[in-house]
C-alpha cells in the first residue's frame, strides 16, 4: 500500500482508530498492529506476507539461541549461524538472478554450455529492510545490547507497517520498548506530525513526480538525444528527485509513527549541505549508514587494525553497500566511488594530522567550495545510480562535454527554480519549520482539518495522476 | 558511511531517536485528531471529488471501478451542488490543464516542416509477404525519414529504443506512447483522433504500433458509453473491426505500418486471450495494405514455448522483462526495436543505413 494514495488514507483512518481505542489493552493492541502491518503489506502481493513471518521467526529463534549460549566463542558462531540463515532469502530474492546470469555468461565463455536454472526471481517490496532489522536483533542480543524480546514484540518490531517497505531502518532498542509501554493518548504532537507528513507528501508527489517527468526521465532515457545544459540539471534535477522522493517517504513514515505515539529517528538532515563525503553519509540515509557502520565496517575491524586496513574496510563497506541498493554492476559501481572518495578524504586529513599541518582556517570560499565540490561528487555517483547501464552512465557523462550546442527545450524556468528552491531550502535553519509547526499545533480541529484539506487538496491538484512507487521500495 | 576511530560508541552518524516534541507546542488528544483527520478527508472529497470520478470513470470495467464511482457520485453532486467543482475546475484551468480533457490527456502533434523536394512514397510494386505500394523511400539529411512509434506502455519503451537504435541525422523519431490506453477505450484516450492528429501534422514514413494489452474489457465509445461487453460473441469482431479501421487510418496517408503484437506474458490464464488478439492483429494486417505484423510473442517465449524473462543469444543469456511478466527492460526494449527495424527492411525495404550499430 502507497502511502500517497486514498488505500492507506482509510486504512490509517482505521488502524488509527482502533490503535487509541486498544491502547490500553496490550494483548490485544499488539495482535491488532501485527495484524494491520500484514494487511499493510500483503496490499503489495499477499504471497510474500510469509517471507516476513519466516524472517521474523528466524529472527526470533536465532535471538534466543544466541540468548542461551553464555561461552562466547560459541554465543559469536550461533549468531554468524543466526545471521545467514536470515539473510539467506535476502540473499536468494535479490540476488539470485544477477548471479546466474553471471555464473551463466561466465561459463559460456569457457566454453561450458550450463548453468543454474534462469528464473526470474520477484523481490518482494522491503525484504532488505526488513531483514536488515532482523540482524541488528541478532547481533544486538549477541553483543549484551538488548534483550531477546517476547514473540510477539519481535512480530510487530519487524512489521510495524510505517517502517515496513522502506525504513527508517528501526534499531531493536529504540522500538521495542516503546511497543511495552502505554502511549499517551491525551498528548498526540500532530503539529510536527503533520508537518512531516505533508511535507513528505509535497516532496514526493509534486517535487519529485515533476522534475522526474520534466527533465531527468527524458535525458536519462536517451542521453545522445540531449545537449550539455539538460543533461546537467538532468543530473542535479535527479539528486532533488531522489531526495524529495526517499526522505519524502521518511517524513510521512515519521510522522504517521507520530500520530500513532511512536518515536522513529530521523533519516534525513539536509545532506546537500554537507563538506565532505562523510558527512554527506552522515546526513543521508542516516539509519542505512549507521548500520552498515555497526553491523559491517566494525566486524570488518574498523580502524582499529590500521591504517590500510581501515581504507580496505571503508572501501568493502560502501561497495556492499551499494551492492545492497540492487543486484547490478551500476550500483557496484556507485558503491566504489563513494569508497574512493572516503578512502581519498581519510587519507588526506590522516597525511595532514601525521605532518602535524594545522586545520586550514574556516573561510566561507572554502566552507562553500566543500560543499559545491561533495555536491557534485555525490552527483556524479547518482549518474551510475539511476543509470540503466554503465554504458548510459558514461554515455549521459559524455554528452557533458561534447553537447554544449545542443537545445536546451527542458531547461525551462519552472526545472531550474524548482532544482534551486529544493537545493537552497538544504541551509534553511531548524527553527523556521518549528514555527510553522507551533502555528499548525495551536489550530483549533476543524480549522486544522480544513486547512490540511486544502493542503491535500493542492497538493493533489499539482501532481500526476496516479503515483509512482517510491524509488526505494525496489531496494 | 563514518569512519568511526574507536568502537561502535562512537558518536553515531544518525542522531538516535527524533527530537520530541518541543516544550511548550500544543498536543491534541487523540480523539480530536481522529475529528481533524475526518474533517480534512471529508473536505479534501469534496474539492477533489470530480477529478477522482473522471479517473474512476476511466478505470478498467471491475468492480473496483463500481464501487468508486457508487461511492463518488454523491460527493460530485454535493460538490456540484455547492459550485465546487467550478472552484476546481477554475484550479485546473489556472494549472494549464482542461477538465474536461479524456483522462488518459490528448495528444498535440504542431505541424512537421516537410521539404518540398521529392522523395514522399516509394514505387508501387512488390515487396515481402505484405501487400505495399513499394518500398519505403530513402531518407536524406535534408528529409528525413519519419518514424512515428504509438500505442500504450510498450509503446512507451519501444519508442525510446527505436530512437536510439535510429541514426538520428536521417530518421526522425515522434515517441506517442501513452500508458494504460488501448482501443476499447476511446472516453480515456482517443487513439484513433490521436492517429489522424500524428498522419496530418507528422506525416510519418513508418508508424510502428505496439497496443491491445489494455483491451481486454468491454469496448466504449468516445462518450463512456458501452457498446460490446468482454466475453460475448460479438467482442472479437467488434475488436477486429477498430484494429482494422485503425491500420487503415494508419495508412491512408501512404505511411507504412509495422504492427508489434503482443508478447507473451508470465500469467498463463492470460494467454489465451492475448493470443486471440494476436489473431486479430496478424489478420488485420493480412488484410489491409502496407502493414508488416511482428510476432513478438514467439520472439521472447522459452524454446518449449513457455514464458521466460531471458533472452538467449548464442551463449550469451540477457534478462529482458520486467519482474510484473509483461513489460521489457532496456535490454529487451532494444531487441524488439531492433526486431521492429528489421521487420521495417524486410517487408518494406527500409534503407540498414538508418540503423545505428
Amino acid at each position: 500500500m502507497l502511502f500517497p494514495t486514498i488505500d492507506f488514507a482509510i486504512f490509517f483512518c482505521l488502524v488509527f482508530l482502533g490503535h487509541w481505542l486498544l491502547n490500553p489493552r496490550p494483548l490485544p493492541w499488539e495482535l491488532f498492529m501485527i495484524a494491520a502491518s500484514y494487511v499493510f503489506y500483503a496490499w503489495w502481493d499477499w504471497h510474500f506476507v510469509w517471507l516476513l513471518a519466516g524472517v521474523s521467526a528466524l529472527a526470533q529463534v536465532g535471538g534466543l539461541a544466541v540468548a542461551k549460549q553464555r561461552d562466547p566463542p560459541r554465543r559469536r558462531i550461533v549468531m554468524a549461524v543466526a545471521v545467514a540463515a536470515t539473510l539467506a532469502p535476502l540473499a536468494f530474492f535479490k540476488y539470485y538472478g544477477f548471479f546466474a546470469v553471471n555464473a551463466t555468461n561466465g561459463l559460456s565463455r569457457l566454453g561450458i554450455h550450463a548453468g543454474p536454472p534462469l528464473i526470474q526471481v520477484i523481490l518482494p517490496v522491503g525484504v532488505s529492510f526488513f531483514s536488515f532489522m532482523a540482524v541488528s536483533y541478532i547481533v544486538d542480543i549477541q553483543r549484551g545490547d538488548t534483550k531477546p524480546a517476547s514473540w510477539i514484540d519481535l512480530f510487530l518490531y519487524l512489521s510495524l507497517f510505517p517502517h515496513l517497505v522502506a525504513g527508517p531502518i528501526v534499531r531493536p532498542n529504540e522500538l521495542i520498548p516503546q511497543l511495552d509501554v502505554r502511549r499517551d493518548p491525551r498528548h498526540v504532537d500532530v503539529g510536527a506530525a503533520s508537518w512531516l507528513i505533508f511535507g513528505g507528501l509535497f516532496k514526493k508527489v509534486v517535487v519529485s513526480s515533476f522534475l522526474a517527468s520534466a527533465i531527468v526521465d527524458p535525458v536519462f532515457g536517451d542521453p545522445a538525444r540531449h545537449g550539455a545544459v539538460e543533461t546537467l540539471f538532468a543530473i542535479w534535477g535527479y539528486a532533488v528527485v531522489i531526495y524529495a522522493d526517499f526522505s519524502g517517504y521518511t517524513d510521512i513514515a515519521i510522522g504517521v509513527a507520530k500520530l500513532l505515539g511512536f518515536t522513529f529517528p530521523q533519516n534525513f538532515d539536509r545532506p546537500y549541505s554537507a563538506r565532505s563525503l562523510q558527512d554527506f553519509w552522515r546526513r543521508w540515509h542516516m539509519t542505512l549508514s549507521r548500520w552498515l557502520r555497526d553491523y559491517l565496517y566494525i566486524p570488518l575491524g574498523g580502524s582499529k587494525k590500521g591504517q590500510l586496513r581501515t581504507y580496505l574496510n571503508i572501501f568493502v563497506t560502501m561497495v556492499l553497500g551499494g551492492l545492497w541498493h540492487g543486484a547490478a554492476w551500476t550500483f557496484v559501481f556507485w558503491g566504489a566511488l563513494h569508497g574512493v572518495g572516503q578512502v581519498t578524504g581519510a587519507y588526506r586529513r590522516t597525511r595532514r594530522a601525521q605532518r602535524g599541518l594545522p586545520e586550514p582556517a574556516e573561510t566561507p570560499a572554502r566552507i562553500w567550495g566543500q560543499r559545491i565540490v561533495t555536491f557534485h561528487l555525490v552527483c556524479l555517483g547518482w549518474v551510475f545510480f539511476r543509470a540503466d547501464s554503465l554504458s548510459t552512465a558514461f554515455s549521459l557523462l559524455g554528452r557533458l562535454v561534447t553537447g554544449w550546442t545542443a537545445p536546451i527545450a527542458l531547461v525551462n524556468p519552472l526545472v531550474v527554480g524548482t532544482i534551486a528552491l529544493m537545493l537552497a531550502l538544504q541551509y534553511a535553519p531548524h527553527f523556521t519549520a518549528d514555527r510553522i509547526v507551533d502555528r499548525i499545533a495551536g489550530l483549533r480541529p476543524i480549522a486544522m482539518g480544513a486547512t490540511f484539506a486544502m493542503a491535500l487538496f493542492i497538493i493533489t491538484s499539482l501532481g500526476p495522476q496516479g503515483v509512482a512507487p517510491f524509488i526505494y521500495f525496489q531496494f | 558511511m563514518t569512519t568511526p576511530k574507536t568502537s561502535r560508541d562512537h558518536p553515531a552518524s544518525a542522531k538516535g531517536p527524533e527530537r520530541p516534541a518541543q516544550r511548550g507546542r500544543p498536543t491534541m488528544p487523540a480523539g480530536r485528531v481522529f475529528v481533524v483527520m475526518l474533517v480534512c478527508l471529508l473536505l479534501w472529497a469534496f474539492l477533489f471529488a470530480p477529478t477522482m470520478k473522471r479517473a474512476a470513470e476511466a478505470s478498467p470495467d471491475g468492480s473496483r471501478r463500481s464501487a468508486s464511482l457508487a461511492i463518488l457520485r454523491p460527493f460530485v453532486a454535493i460538490s456540484d451542488g455547492l459550485q465546487i467543482t467550478k472552484l476546481t475546475d477554475a484550479v485546473e484551468q489556472a494549472l494549464g490543464r482542461d477538465p474536461d480533457e479524456a483522462p488518459g490527456g490528448e495528444l498535440v502533434v504542431p505541424p512537421e516542416p516537410i521539404p518540398s523536394q521529392p522523395g514522399g512514397g516509394g514505387d508501387h510494386g512488390g515487396g515481402g509477404d505484405v501487400h505495399t505500394r513499394g518500398p519505403i523511400r530513402k531518407p536524406t539529411r535534408t528529409n528525413k525519414l519519419r518514424v512515428a512509434v504509438i500505442g500504450d506502455s510498450l509503446a512507451s519503451g519501444l519508442g525510446v529504443y527505436m530512437e536510439r537504435v535510429l541514426r538520428s541525422s536521417l530518421v526522425r523519431v515522434s515517441r506517442q506512447g501513452r500508458i494504460s490506453t488501448g482501443l476499447a477505450r476511446p472516453d480515456y484516450f482517443d487513439w484513433p483522433a490521436a492517429l489522424s492528429e500524428i498522419v496530418d501534422n507528422f506525416q510519418p514514413d513508418l508508424i510502428v504500433v505496439m497496443l491491445g494489452e489494455n483491451d481486454n474489457q468491454a469496448l466504449r465509445n468516445a462518450a463512456g458509453d458501452e457498446e460490446t461487453s468482454v466475453g460475448t460473441f460479438d467482442w472479437p469482431r467488434a475488436y477486429a473491426e477498430r484494429v482494422e479501421n485503425f491500420m487503415r487510418l494508419a495508412t491512408s496517408k501512404g505511411a507504412r505500418v509495422v504492427w508489434a503484437g503482443l508478447p507473451i506474458v508470465s500469467d498463463r490464464g492470460r494467454w489465451g486471450i492475448v493470443e486471440r488478439q494476436n489473431d486479430v492483429f496478424e489478420s488485420a494486417a493480412e488484410a489491409v495494405d502496407d502493414v508488416a505484423y511482428l510476432d513478438t510473442w514467439s520472439m521472447f517465449a522459452a524454446p518449449d514455448g513457455g514464458y521466460t524473462a531471458y533472452h538467449r543469444d548464442g551463449g550469451t543469456v540477457e534478462l529482458v522483462r520486467e519482474s510484473d511478466g509483461l513489460h521489457f527492460n532496456a535490454t529487451g526494449y532494444e531487441l524488439l526495436a531492433r526486431a521492429v527495424l528489421e521487420t521495417a527492411q524486410l517487408e518494406f525495404e527500409l534503407t540498414p543505413r538508418v540503423v545505428a550499430d
